[in-house]
């Protein structure tokens, strides 16, 4: 390790770690970043990617319009990651719309500055032309318009950004212990480094704790109590957008659920229940999965027939407000500083928050993190812009200087904004590089290797949170090997390494798809099984590995 | 904003992302694309990706697990699209009857809509003459000089003249296609000669008007409704029962439309109508009163929107017939049932691609020794005639319809 002393380390790699690594790192601090796993593999990864009005949350006018301040600045900043979702929530009687007005009202109050229109009623004939497939006997609609962002691009953004202003990224470090002196203070942040099987230690007087719903365990190294409530939400993945607009309804417990196009995917959640269970063998339920197609069938009655791909499920660190149901916990976030009551001094933990705040959290803990250090340096994160989306990129143009298919430029465009013209440029030296590796997506094996060189990746999942690699209808299918044997080679992996990958990558799919498998994925799965037990002969392979929670078998 | 307004403004919305709405009558389409497993059975038995390779055309498996996905991005596939000849081997072949013709068509919609600049520029003028003519070939400018060549075609055919009728509740309507009414004239006045020997009652539409086909397989879904629209009003006003044509492409096109908007009158390729209608026995009485045919040798093209888009059984028909034909000898090829490359208007904007779909055809056409073809569209002809001329090949091709009329007998 090059440097061991750093002015703040901050643990976790979901949008909240990333955020405050950005923000600590383009004050000038001295940063590290530790996760314990990869950028985004944990809440953030299984989030709807939606930077909200916030209008569920009407009742905190505070967090709407920091919310909606939010959207601004994602618009300015990351650009090439966002998107737009145009959504109908269809009404089937007039106490919907009743209930409904509040709503209407307080998310029109910020419409101005997020550039789209207040909340308006539709008839059920417009409605209809615009979504044939909701149910013929709907009475109305309100429409109304949401930003969506790409939450393993931007977290992946935000850890680059902060590398290139100075942070260390350190993924594959789990943090285990702090020490800390007789005042009290911490001293140093010891992790396990998960890659070399090594204890490290660096030196810090100041720990952001990020780690989301781990923050209570990671407080309890420093024999910290921290109060968590924890809420399990899951989703259903379909293989393509099946409808035209996102669609939100009441569910039958009266929380609403949604139907958004998400890139080339579509996503019903979500379910909100309490949890004490390891967040990272949760899967999604039967009861879940229910109650989110009974719902949404209830205006969209042939959504059972469109194809789930898999499941979803994460879980989100909220503040801990009890006694209460899930939707009337504040949306809000907390930074418990343990030092100010007579605990750890210089850990700093995050309790709540979204991912649309998560630039807002960043910032607010960087201004205590810069006092704690006596310096007093103003916050740029809204106003710099992301990797990437520094200018309009001319996909038809590169299309024809590189030979390449418009629509995969069109899909590394969203992913990487300008920065694509890195990957182009490794297709000069070697245009078999063109190849697609990934076909659902596509992805061609000159990202994968830029992606391999630049970003960090040490695994196949990790190459898949980057690059979407195996987020398809196939589920990874076809690119499983492909890719493995680029990651093998750019890394230097040995034969049982290759293997060992292959089969977590496997698993991590398995994890959501077996929840959910059904129709149209039967056929999928078993065309998977054949190509990887029946030609791949992986059942049978000797590798040291270990079954995975989820997996059933001997 | 009252509703109308915000119907507009939603519009202009969905028109700033990119996004057409699905169509109530594209919804199974769309579910059928769903089922794609990706097992790339198609890939080998895509015409195109055969002729050109996968870098210039990525073929029915790419259409349906990448780029039918996302309509916002339906744009960034036109390089690709438009390269689909629409032959629907992919979907006979597919284990998941996945509709990738259709989903083409879906796609061009949106992107005729959206990115008008990235249409391919042959197509464009095709909609310009549609949207003038209702046509989708230039007309004649000059009516006696179209009469003129009509008469010389059928001078040198030997196919008798019989002036065009128009009335109404005629059990038929005879509708020629496009092609066949301005260009392969010989092929309306052989479907008429046909028709008149069996003694059909059958009408001509007063005035002749596209059956959308065009339209709707370059995207230019409005046209194609209003020319639906208008065609099931003519068929309507005539108050025929059964609507009969010799093009391929128009049979599947017609049958598809009278079960969409509820026509009331099936549509059908002369074939299944001689077959069906006026039964082996009549049509062998009358094949066998020729004195002394020449012999001939042939071989047979079927066309995609017959096999494929209406049923293979038409083929079936076309050669009974042809048995039953003194003098003809047949001789199939083994590539038969492939495209010949003219489908999903490639011929119109990528006429090497589509001619170099047809070389499959034309080699094993060669090896069958037949001297000539037949095959029972206007444009299968005339895209399969060009490439051989070009070639040199002295392989001559008719339309069966035209073939059949030259080998009845003269009316009594
Ligand atoms: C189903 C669902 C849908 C959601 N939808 C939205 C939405 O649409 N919009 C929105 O704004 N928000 C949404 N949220 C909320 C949002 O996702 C989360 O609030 C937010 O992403 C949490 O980010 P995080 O960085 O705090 O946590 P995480 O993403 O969980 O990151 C914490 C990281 O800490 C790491 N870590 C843990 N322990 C250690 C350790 N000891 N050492 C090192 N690293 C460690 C973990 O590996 C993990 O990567 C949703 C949440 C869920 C569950
Ligand atoms: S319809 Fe024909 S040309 Fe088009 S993708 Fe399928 S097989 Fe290929
Ligand atoms: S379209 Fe059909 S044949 Fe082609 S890859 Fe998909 S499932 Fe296989």
């Amino acid at each position: 390790m090059t440097d061991s002393k750093f002015d703040v380390v901050v643990i976790g790699g979901g949008s909240t770690g990333t955020a405050v690594a950005r923000d600590c790192a383009m004050r000038g601090l001295r940063t590290l970043l530790l996760e314990r796993d990869d950028i985004a593999s944990a809440t953030v990864g299984t989030c709807a990617g939606m930077i909200s009005s916030g209008l569920k949350y009407r009742d905190e006018p505070d967090i709407m319009k920091m919310c909606s301040t939010e959207v601004v600045y994602w618009n300015h900043i990351a650009r090439h990651i966002v998107m737009k979702n145009p959504i109908l929530a269809p009404l089937l009687d007039l106490s919907d719309a009743a209930s409904d007005s509040s709503y209407m009202e307080s998310y029109s109050e910020h419409v101005e500055e997020r550039d789209v229109p207040a909340m308006m009623f539709l008839t059920p004939d417009a409605t209809l032309e615009i979504e044939p497939m909701l149910h013929p006997e709907i009475i109305a609609s309100v429409y109304y318009e949401e930003y969506f962002i790409d939450p393993f691009r931007l977290c992946l953004l935000q850890a680059l950004d902060a590398r290139n202003h100075g942070a260390e990224i350190r993924t594959y470090c789990e943090v285990i212990d702090f020490e800390i002196n007789d005042k009290q203070e911490i001293e140093g942040v010891i992790f396990y480094n998960r890659v070399f099987g090594t204890t490290e230690r660096v030196t810090t007087k100041l720990v952001v704790n990020a780690a989301g719903p781990w923050a209570h365990k990671v407080a309890k190294s420093a024999k910290e109590e921290l109060h968590i409530r924890l809420n399990k939400g899951a989703h259903v993945i379909f293989d393509r957008r099946i409808v035209n607009t996102g669609i939100t309804v009441k569910a039958m417990d009266g929380r609403w659920v949604y139907l958004f196009p998400h890139e080339n995917t579509t996503l019903l959640g979500t379910t909100a229940l309490d949890t004490w269970e390891d967040p990272d063998t949760l899967v999604a339920s039967f009861d879940e999965i229910e109650y989110l197609l009974q719902s949404m069938e209830t205006v969209l009655p042939s959504i059972r027939e469109a194809r789930i791909i898999r499941t979803m499920t994460g879980v989100r660190p909220l503040v801990p407000d009890f006694k209460v149901p899930e939707r009337n916990v504040t949306r809000g976030y907390r930074i418990v500083d343990h030092g100010e009551n007579d605990g750890t001094k210089g850990l700093l933990s995050f309790l709540g928050g979204k991912l649309v705040t998560c630039r807002h959290m960043a910032e607010a803990v960087t201004d205590l993190v810069c006092e704690k250090l006596g310096k007093d340096i103003a916050c740029t994160t809204h106003e710099k812009p992301l990797p990437g989306n520094e200018d309009d990129v001319d996909i038809i143009a590169l299309s024809k200087e590189y030979d390449i298919s418009l629509h995969a430029l069109e899909r590394m465009r969203a992913r990487r904004g300008t920065e694509m013209l890195k990957v182009l440029e490794m297709t000069k030296e070697h245009p078999e590089w063109k190849t697609t590796i990934c076909t659902c997506e596509p992805i061609i094996e000159a990202e994968i290797r830029l992606s391999i060189r630049e970003e960090f990746p040490q695994t196949l999942n990790d190459l898949r949170r980057r690059l979407r690699l195996g987020t398809g209808p196939c589920q990874g299918t076809f690119c499983t090997y492909k890719a493995a044997s680029i990651l093998s080679e750019e890394l230097g992996l040995a034969g049982d390494d290759f293997l060992v990958d292959i089969l977590d990558f496997r698993a991590e799919r398995w994890k959501g798809i077996r929840q959910s498998m059904r129709g149209e994925q039967l056929a999928q799965e078993e065309l998977a099984q054949g190509m990887y037990a029946c030609v791949g002969n992986l059942d049978q392979s000797d590798v040291d590995y270990d079954l995975k929670p989820w997996e059933e078998g001997h | 904003m009252d509703e109308n307004e915000a119907f507009e403004y939603v519009k202009s919305t969905l028109k700033k992302e990119k996004i057409t709405p699905y169509h109530s009558d594209e919804l199974e389409i769309v579910k059928s694309i769903g089922a794609c497993i990706n097992c790339g059975l198609c890939i080998n038995h895509c015409p195109v990706v055969a002729s050109v390779g996968l870098d210039r055309f990525s073929g029915p498996r790419s259409i349906a697990v990448e780029l039918s996905r996302s309509p916002p991005e339906f744009w960034a596939t036109a390089d690709k699209v438009y390269l689909c000849t629409g032959c629907g081997t992919c979907r006979e072949v597919c284990p998941k009857n996945v509709n990738i013709p259709e989903i083409v068509n879906i796609v061009r919609a949106n992107i005729f809509e959206h990115r008008p600049d990235l249409v391919p520029k042959g197509l464009m003028i095709v909609k310009e003459i549609i949207e003038e003519h209702n046509l989708a070939f230039e007309p004649w400018e000059d009516k006696e000089e179209k009469e003129e060549s009509r008469d010389m075609r059928l001078e040198r055919l030997g196919i008798p003249y019989i002036p065009d009728v128009v009335k109404e509740n005629a059990e038929v309507l005879f509708y020629p296609g496009c092609q066949a009414e301005e260009r392969a004239q010989e092929v309306r006045e052989a479907a008429k000669a046909i028709l008149d020997y069996f003694d059909v009652d059958y009408t001509l539409l007063d005035e002749f008007s596209c059956c959308s086909l065009p339209s709707h397989l370059m995207g230019d879904a409005k046209t194609a409704r209003n020319l639906a629209h208008q065609l099931k009003g003519k068929v309507k006003k005539l108050g025929v029962k059964k609507v009969v044509t010799t093009c391929a492409g128009c049979t599947s096109n017609l049958a598809d439309l009278s079960v969409r908007d509820e026509w009331g009158a099936p549509a059908y390729h002369l074939l299944e109508y001689l077959v069906e209608e006026i039964g082996f026995e009549k049509l062998a009485d009358a094949l066998k009163k020729v004195a002394k045919p020449n012999d001939v040798h042939v071989s047979v093209h079927d066309p995609c929107h017959l096999i494929r888009h209406t049923s293979r059984q038409v083929m079936e028909h076309a050669l009974n017939i042809l048995r039953l034909m003194p003098g003809v000898r047949v001789t199939e090829s083994v590539e038969h049932d492939n495209c010949c490359g003219g489908g999903g208007m490639v011929s119109f904007h990528a006429s090497e691609v589509a001619n170099s779909v047809v070389q499959e055809n034309m080699m094993a056409l060669e090896k069958t020794g037949a001297e000539r073809l037949v095959t029972p569209c206007p444009l299968c002809t005339a895209q399969i005639e060009n490439n051989l001329f070009k070639s040199g090949s002295s392989i001559e091709v008719d339309d069966l319809t035209v073939f059949i009329a030259q080998r009845l007998p003269k009316k009594e």
